[in-house]
């Protein structure tokens, strides 16, 4: 059986509910020194250890692309990764595993700066809100708070031979240095301007691989 | 007399502070079973608070209680 961090989590934080429940009900344990020091690892330490792996957990599961599409309204998102057409970027990336499949969604839309990851959680929370709470759009009619900015397509392409050396990008000679500054989109007209494109989705072909 | 008037207090305390912590990492076991956007909030909202409480309830426990 493969050990993994969510069997260590669960195995820990099930031996802190046993030893809690003991102390729960059987207090005078505490009267001697060995219960006081139990109680001090039980009430304390352990509870503080499992919130710790908790929220690790919940983080980490949290940028995988399960739980992105948990929510109904995402669904189309998740099948326009299928799409049989190399000119929608995110299907290109998922399906050409160049961008892992798992966490496919996060690695695309957090924003690759300092405090990127805790942005990204705020946004999740707001979508939480919407979903419960607000009024949730159509798919169609979900759009970026802000443009999508090069700088997430150049954490993994800048330097890249094939980036940097393709004829589209260096037509003109201030091109490279336009998309590296994001004054041109990559998602510009007639550059990458395919992407989840959920609005025509149902017409469209879908690979039948990698399910 | 007095240890014995003094001793339930801290222990019911502590009966609380366990109950409280073990009612928190139940609820944060049961969120390990889904990988949804519900089980972060539960997580968050009645594990965490749960388990501070009582953590924070075990410290006051020991903060108040006087030795005779």
């Amino acid at each position: 059986m493969m050990i993994t961090a969510i069997r260590v989590e669960v195995l820990f934080v099930s031996v802190a509910v046993v030893l809690t429940i003991l102390l729960a009900t059987r207090a005078e344990l505490t009267r001697v020194r060995g219960g006081k020091i139990l109680a001090f690892i039980t009430l304390f330490i352990l509870p503080v250890v499992a919130v710790g792996l908790g929220y690790s957990e919940h983080m980490e599961r949290a940028t995988s692309t399960e739980f992105c599409l948990s929510c109904h309204v995402m669904h189309d998102f998740g099948r326009s990764l299928y799409v049989d057409d190399p000119s929608y970027i995110p299907a290109a990336h998922f399906q050409n595993n160049l961008v892992p499949r798992n966490h496919a969604c996060y690695t695309c839309h957090t924003d690759y700066t300092m405090f990127g990851t805790f942005h990204a959680k705020l946004r999740g929370l707001r979508h939480i809100y919407v979903q419960y709470i607000g009024t949730v759009p159509k798919p169609a009619d979900i759009r970026l708070y802000t443009a999508f900015n090069n700088r997430e397509c150049l954490h993994c392409h800048a330097g890249m031979r094939a980036f940097e050396e393709e004829p589209k990008h260096i037509k003109t000679p201030d091109m490279m240095s336009r998309i590296t500054s994001n004054q041109l989109s990559c998602m510009s007209a007639h550059c990458h301007d395919t992407v989840h494109d959920v609005a025509t989705i149902n017409n469209a072909a879908f690979w039948k691989g990698g399910q | 007399m007095r240890n014995v008037s003094i001793a339930p207090l801290i222990e019911r305390r502590l009966r609380w502070a366990g109950s409280l912590i073990a009612l928190g990492l139940i609820v944060q076991l049961t969120t390990f079973i889904w990988i949804h956007p519900l089980a972060f909030i539960a997580f968050a909202v009645i594990a965490c608070p749960l388990i501070g409480a009582g953590v924070l309830l075990f410290l006051y426990s020991l903060a108040s209680h006087q030795p005779s």
